[in-house]
């Protein structure tokens, strides 16, 4: 079994993000166009034609390719409509890349959009297969906050900790979310405010939920011999990694719902393509699926940046902070930034992008050389996972 | 056939919730000490039906049919004994039927005995707020296995039927509609009385030593009890429980069977459309006949229920729900190809590494071996807690819902919702076990499963 860096390198030259809002005014098909617009604006003398193949990721949004070619009113191109849950926008991604590294187009385009805001729900939607009723009807945030209570019993952590832990997270990500014009909610919150949030699944309120809203998300994808054509400042994949989980941890005993076991693996590839061997201290920043607060949390012990069981001391001594030792969603998060399915992998690879191009305005991480992208969907014991390593420059030695 | 025909085995369930005070805002209570048994939100016939004939385990596999009665059942047009069949694991070739009516408890019991069968009468009771008998109705489900006659020997029985417009509810309503009870007793009373004579007449026997009266009309009961000579004890569970319906007979039977002795009498009287009765002797396993809690027990373990709680469980008060869609209705043929996982909690053991897969499916959640491995039956195994979460979202009747993670003693693991328990008082580590719930009803279908409930300390037997 091997998940190898790929033959060619990958490099990506532009990228396009739309605000992430509750877009009344726009469809998805409105903020498709205008997120593919984005980035093919960002090549100088750039046209859509140039672009050989798409990959669009939405969750619900659409179907099919033409979720991205009709809005365009595009003929002739091959466009391919991928799902893969919240980590459906880091899939069109994956796809892309391996299109160009294959040598089989020289320029594609990742794409992710999705549009909750037309459903008349407060949360998220998805249309299954029949099925015969036996499982659990799960909120999201019921389904993550099982995280809570196991990894207080697995660390022993108690509950007025945990409650600190989790408003420091969204603190934190509503506090970077305020300095980013891009963000659906703009303002910092005071730990007051999250928790007196109204409580919606264990001991999560409102306020440790990432924000339900539109957007979309775009990157134009080259091999990194040919990247400089189209920018000076490309960054390039140092290595990625995909796990789709068994669900043996809702289908048998074993799972203590303190990990997510696929985030573990799909980490350990990446690293090991990227010749990342020490994560805490080589990443730079970090931009990660914090969906629900305690999913933050568990997530600075699975992509091994802190030590397991110390994640939550780490939180509370500010390491994961704009000014910590190893910023974490400093563009705000899938928390304060928002959360459309189809986008939001693309939306972390944005914020990457930014960072790495010295472009990231008041929320720029000083020298920031390799970030990381971590995007996840499904529910812990059942999920798939995705993590990425990005740097701005090509490093490491090819195999 | 058994020789002498009779009961050999019988359980009884209430539900886990007593209301005893309707008041609807400040005053006095009404209800005196009067108080009535009420199935929790996702409890209805159907599914008291599966708690109550599951208690008596392997010895129902003998029954050439069962036999499911109730004045509630969740469907009007449809069977509902196949899903208690299905439940309890019968035979395909044992039949199951429904009977419908006041006076199908009684006749459930005495088709039972009178053919070796199974029979489980089960009802949930609905009042409108402020009706005279608000207390006075309950739910509650009873199961009884005719053949050898453990528990009680049938020496007698007497029957009288008569039309008479008593008690009656229209297809789609949910509340009974009754006539002056000052005429519909005095005919019920005569009719019973020629019942009751019949009986004992054919017993060869001029009384009993233990007189039970079940009747759809309480001035009925009342009467047929100071005239038969009962000692109170069946209209003082009924004070308790209320007229739990097709339940009603067979719950004060159980109640008496109880607490009598070997060789006593019992006479049973039902007066519902008509009247019907039983003289039974109580056999030498008695003791061993019954399985699960007594009907004291039952009684003892209840918790009140609030009076606003009550109504919104049973539909009658329309509380606003959360901006979320319905959860979804089953389908048909999934439900058919799982049926053993969805009606008995029958998930696979891998025949490579033992692991408990569920649901089950052709590759194993251990091993990912897709050689195939046994049945293995989970409904009756406890569980300890992995995780637990409350869903404050939920759109059951209930302000919140606990839903957990839990692993079942032998192997195998199930997330599911929590009853029988307030939402905020399941913590990790708590044992549990399933119990087959109504989980909700969407687009006209009743969607069941099991759900998970505390382990009481009497259910260690």
């Amino acid at each position: 079994m091997s998940s190898n860096r790929m033959i060619h390198d990958v490099a990506i030259v532009a990228m396009g993000c739309t605000p992430f809002r509750d877009h009344w005014t726009s469809s998805a098909d409105d903020l498709v166009v205008e997120a593919v617009n984005e980035a093919v604006a960002g090549v100088a003398g750039l046209t859509l034609s140039d672009i050989d193949a798409f990959w669009v990721g939405t969750q619900g949004s659409g179907m099919s390719g033409q979720t991205l070619s009709k809005p365009l009113r595009m003929s002739g191109k091959p466009v391919t409509r991928v799902e893969n849950y919240c980590a459906t926008g880091s899939e069109a991604f994956r796809n892309a890349a391996y299109a160009v590294a294959s040598g089989a187009y020289d320029m594609v385009m990742a794409a992710g959009v999705e549009k909750l805001k037309d459903a008349n729900v407060s949360g998220l939607t998805a249309v299954w297969p029949p099925a015969d009723g036996s499982d659990v009807d799960w909120t999201a945030p019921a389904g993550f906050s099982l995280l809570a209570p196991a990894y207080q019993s697995a660390h022993g952590v108690d509950d007025q900790t945990l409650r600190q832990v989790l408003t420091a997270i969204a603190v934190k990500n509503h506090a970077n979310g305020a300095l980013n014009e891009r963000a659906q909610f703009r303002k910092p919150v005071s730990a007051e405010t999250v928790e007196k949030a109204p409580r919606i699944a264990g001991p999560l309120g409102v306020m440790d939920c990432s924000g339900v809203s539109d957007g979309a998300a775009t990157a134009i994808l080259v091999r990194a011999e040919d990247a400089h054509k189209y920018t000076d400042k490309p960054i390039f994949l140092r290595g990625m990694g995909f796990v789709s989980g068994s669900g043996e941890g809702l289908a048998t005993d074993g799972y203590d719902f303190s990990t997510f076991p696929e985030v573990v693996e799909a980490a350990r590839v990446a690293y090991e393509q990227a010749g990342v061997t020490d994560p805490a201290t080589q990443i730079d920043l970090a931009e990660v699926h914090d969906c629900f607060t305690p999913t933050e949390l568990v997530l600075m012990e699975d992509l091994g940046f802190s030590e397991r069981g110390k994640g939550w001391r780490d939180v509370l001594d500010g390491r994961y902070e704009l000014s910590g030792a190893l910023p974490v969603n400093p563009d705000g998060g899938l928390k304060s930034f928002g959360h459309p399915i189809g986008a939001t992998g693309l939306r972390m690879m944005f914020e990457a992008w930014l960072q790495l191009r010295g472009e990231a305005g008041k929320r720029q991480v000083p020298d920031a050389e390799l970030a990381l992208t971590q995007n996840l969907g499904g529910q812990p014991g059942s999920c798939v996972a995705f993590v990425a390593v990005l740097g701005n420059a090509l490093g490491g030695e090819k195999r | 056939m058994p020789d002498r025909p009779g009961i050999s085995a019988y359980a009884a369930y209430l539900p886990l919730h007593l209301l005893n005070d309707t008041r609807l805002g400040p005053g006095p209570s009404l209800g005196g000490r009067r108080c009535r048994s009420v199935a929790n939100h996702d409890e209805d016939a159907l599914t008291m039906a599966v708690e109550v004939a599951g208690l008596l385990g392997e010895s129902t596999e003998s029954a050439p049919r069962l036999l499911v009665a109730s004045t509630s059942a969740p469907y009007t047009a449809r069977t509902a004994a196949t899903l208690v069949h299905e439940a309890l694991g019968l035979s395909a070739a044992v039949s199951a039927v429904d009977l419908a009516g006041h006076r199908a408890g009684f006749t459930a019991l005495d088709l039972a005995v009178e053919s070796s069968s199974l029979a489980v009468a089960s009802d949930t009771r609905l009042t409108r707020p402020g009706a005279p008998d608000e207390l006075g109705q309950g739910d509650a489900a009873v199961a009884f296995l005719g053949g050898t006659a453990a528990a009680a020997e049938l020496l007698g029985r007497g029957s009288r039927t008569l039309e008479l417009l008593d008690r009656w509810r229209l297809p789609g309503e949910v509340v009974d509609r009754t006539w002056d009870e000052r005429f519909t007793a005095d005919v019920l009373v005569e009719a019973a009385g020629d019942a009751v004579r019949s009986t004992l007449e054919a017993a060869g026997v001029e009384s009993a030593d233990i007189v039970v009266v079940s009747s759809t009309n309480p001035r009925a009961g009342a009467a047929l009890r100071r005239a038969l000579g009962s000692d109170g004890s069946d209209a003082a569970l009924e004070a308790v429980v209320g007229f739990t319906g097709a339940a009603h007979p067979g719950l004060l039977l159980a109640d008496a069977l109880d607490r009598a002795e070997p060789g006593q009498t019992i006479l049973l009287v039902s007066a519902a459309d008509g009247a019907d009765a039983w003289l039974l002797r109580v056999g030498d396993g008695v003791r061993t006949a019954r399985r699960g809690r007594s009907v004291a027990e039952l009684v003892a373990r209840r918790q009140p229920v609030a009076y606003a709680d009550h109504l919104r469980w049973k539909g009658l008060l329309d509380v606003q729900g959360p901006a979320r869609p319905a959860s979804a209705p089953p389908a048909a043929p999934p439900m058919h190809r799982r049926r053993g996982w969805k009606y008995r909690l029958e998930a696979v053991r891998c025949a490579d590494c033992s692991t408990v897969t569920t649901p089950p499916g052709k590759a194993c959640a251990g091993c990912g071996s897709t050689a195939g491995g046994k049945p293995e039956l989970l409904h009756a195994s406890e569980a300890t807690v992995v995780s637990v979460t409350q869903d404050l979202l939920t759109t059951m009747p209930v302000p919140s819902v606990a839903v957990v993670v839990a692993d079942f003693d032998g192997g195998g693991r199930l997330s599911g919702y929590a009853t029988d328990v307030a939402a905020d008082d399941v913590a990790v580590g708590a044992r549990m076990r399933p119990t087959f719930r109504r989980m909700w009803t969407t687009e006209g279908i009743h969607n069941y499963f099991w759900k998970l409930r505390p382990v009481e300390g009497s259910d260690v037997e």
